[in-house]
């Protein structure tokens, strides 16, 4: 944990994103540092007569990487504080891991470093789905963040801007997006994976780099994620969702009816007969929970 | 600059004209409580009201170690202390009730018995001396009491009592749920386990706890239930309970003789205290508090936050939130005692501006709900 852990050395030279609840987020510009490369004195010679062949790679391509720094939350017990970190870390990866095989977007994952609470991974550009949709109830509530520095101000009123235009630059209408994303967590669920913390800042909208399909939705912030094939563990997930559109878009329940339209097709009828109705069950209980105080 | 664009947008509620007073009577579990505050026009013509308290007496249903309060008992106990508290309350204030502007009653959410008791008192007060009704939702007295308080303006607020546990945030004229249990109340939970191994409840179960806790040196692996922004407590409370049947399990150090204490410390056996359970509930429990509340600040883009209820006058939970709070450049605004644990004088205010407001609570319309879920309520006197 001491300052000499060469995962906590990249943050220095990385630019910090934001503060999130786990963990703070930086982007770090370019993957590696200069290398310096020793080569066996044979090799030295030939290296040096090709000085490109070697760092080629990344020098064509300086892919920004995503550090997730979980610092020590002091407020915890540290062993409490020390144990939910590596839970989560190892969970986040594992999901990860377990996404890419499933064939849904998410990160690459880059390293992963325990003892630090570091994760690096793939820098996704784009947007997120909250900026696409517009932010709703969050947008007039006054942003501490934006304090009096005007410069942030524009910055972020240009992003807004643009994450409003992405679904117009991309050719696709709301109804789309929405599809997309309940697909998405069809699949999700149906390689039995539970995200555990869906809300609309957690996925993201990019321009597909490879394929025809225009654009991706991309998952992320596994964090609270656990594997499980349960009806009850698939509909609590989608439940969170529903909260967090409910209180981020409070207009939106006819895009949420969409997502979930979609997300019944992906999981097939069978299956959504048993997640369904167990959803339906989970919404009461939300609302129960009201008495004495 | 953050105040000032919040404060460019005026809210509905208009400046008192006159002064206005207010009785509130709260009753919605083991507490009677009667309290009596003002609204009067600002000084030297400015348009901030000032708001005064003029009293605020309360009686609490103690019952044995080991017991909780069942509703028929709590009942009966504000029949008998309902006058007696409010006769106080309106000595200390040394006013008159005519000159009471409107009676404010606890509508819900609460325990039924309790609950109409103290509607049928109001009522009956309202028709004596001709003074209008205003039914209050518990949950929305807390929060506007401790918003007045700590003078913050908009915050994230934790609601953490004996039936409730809520992460809020105001948008729109409603206080919005963003996370809460999704089964026993934290309050509920710490009782429950002051029943389990004995403490007192005297002055409150959670107290006890939380001394007791301070003598605690271990921490227990317990489940730790976040759910998005939800959090679940029974496993929790069951897991401890567990510990109690546990050969280690020893009860409390401080029962033991010094020489037996000296023994345990120094042979480092392996023994579990009651200190020790206290201790790890508490830090357990509250550290799934404090993220639900950090994970709806990120979320919201709040930086300070309010601790209401009973159970927001802990100071271990106070000092947590504190830490996550200057984590992110942030405040944490809690309130004492006799603001923090239900109290009439929180009815009181929340009801007068309901009032100022222009709302009447019918005498036929003057039921009470044990349920009311506090995005129920439209809080008109804020933009």
């Amino acid at each position: 944990m001491s300052q000499t852990s060469p995962t906590l050395q990249l943050i220095e030279r990385a630019e910090l994103i934001k503060q999130g609840a786990e963990a703070r987020v930086y982007k770090l510009p370019v993957y590696f540092p200069e290398p310096s490369i020793r080569w066996p004195s044979k090799l030295r010679k030939l290296a040096e007569e090709t000085p490109q062949a070697s760092s080629s790679t990344q020098s064509s391509s300086p892919t920004p990487l995503l550090l997730k720094h979980r610092f020590p939350k002091t407020y915890r017990h540290p062993h409490l504080d020390s144990l939910l970190t590596r839970q989560r870390i190892q969970s986040e990866s594992r999901s990860l891991l377990r996404c890419l095989k499933a064939g849904i977007t998410v990160p690459l994952l880059r390293m992963v470093d325990v003892e630090a609470g570091m994760v690096g991974m793939e820098w996704i550009d784009g947007w997120s789905v909250r900026e696409v949709l517009g932010g709703g109830a969050e947008g007039e509530e006054a942003d501490p963040e934006l304090e009096d520095e005007g410069e942030v101000d524009e910055e972020k009123a240009r992003r807004r801007k643009e994450a409003e235009g992405a679904l117009a630059s991309l050719g696709i209408t709301i109804e789309q997006l929405m599809t997309s994303i309940g697909k998405t967590l069809s699949t999700l669920h149906l390689a039995q994976i539970i995200h555990g913390d869906l809300t609309t800042s957690n996925m993201m909208l990019r321009p597909a780099p490879t394929r025809s399909a225009g654009y991706e939705i991309v998952l992320i912030d596994f964090g609270l994620s656990s594997h499980s094939n349960v009806p009850e563990n698939l509909a609590v997930d989608l439940y969170v969702l529903e909260r967090a559109f409910a209180s981020t878009h409070p207009t939106s329940e006819r895009w949420y009816q969409g997502v979930l339209d979609a997300y019944a097709k992906g999981l097939g009828e069978k299956k959504w007969a048993l997640v369904g109705g167990r959803l339906d069950e989970v919404r009461l209980r939300g609302r129960k929970r009201d008495m004495i105080g | 600059m953050v105040t000032e664009t919040k404060r460019r947008k005026v809210a509905p509620l208009p400046p008192a004209d006159r002064p206005y007073i207010c009785l509130g009577l709260e009753g919605s579990a083991n507490k009677f409580g009667a309290g009596i505050i003002s609204h009067s026009p600002g000084l030297n013509g400015s348009t901030t009201d000032v708001v005064k308290v003029l009293s605020n007496v309360r009686h609490t249903y103690v019952t044995p170690p080991g017991q909780g309060f069942l509703p028929a008992d709590t009942a009966r106990h504000h029949q008998q202390w309902a006058l007696t508290i409010i006769r106080k309350a309106v000595e200390d204030a040394r006013i008159e009730m005519k000159d009471v502007d409107v009676v404010a009653y606890t509508k819900g959410p609460g325990m039924g018995g309790p609950l109409q008791s103290v509607a049928l008192v109001a009522r009956t007060i309202s028709m004596l001396y001709d003074i209008p009704l205003v039914g209050v939702n518990h949950c929305v007295g807390h929060i506007e009491m401790g918003r007045h308080i700590t003078a913050s303006h908009n915050p994230i607020i934790l609601y953490v009592s004996g039936g409730n546990t809520q992460v809020i945030a105001y948008s729109q004229q409603k206080y919005r749920i963003f996370g809460e249990t999704l089964d026993i109340a934290v309050g509920n939970c710490l009782d429950r386990f002051a029943r389990v191994v004995g403490l007192p409840n005297d002055p409150a179960p959670g107290y006890n706890i939380e001394q007791s806790a301070k003598g605690g040196t271990r921490l227990l692996p317990l489940p730790y239930a976040t759910k998005g922004m939800d959090i679940s407590l029974t496993g929790l409370l069951s897991a401890t309970e567990g510990y109690t049947h546990d050969k280690r399990f020893i009860g409390p150090l401080a029962s033991k003789t010094l020489e037996e204490q000296q023994k345990y410390k120094e042979e480092g056996e392996d023994v579990i205290t009651t200190e020790d359970l206290c201790f790890t509930l508490q830090e357990t429990a509250f550290a799934m508090l404090v993220e639900i509340t950090e994970r709806a600040m990120a979320h919201v883009g709040s930086a300070d936050v309010l601790i209401v209820g009973g159970v927001g006058c802990n100071e271990r939970l106070q000092q947590m939130m504190g830490i996550m709070a200057s984590e992110r450049g942030g405040r944490v605004f809690a309130t004492d005692e006799s603001f923090c644990i239900d109290n009439g004088i929180m009815i009181a205010q929340a009801g007068l501006l309901a009032y100022r407001m222009g709302q009447r609570t019918p005498i036929e319309k003057s039921t009470v709900t044990q349920r009311y879920r506090t995005d129920a309520v439209h809080v008109t006197w804020r933009a």
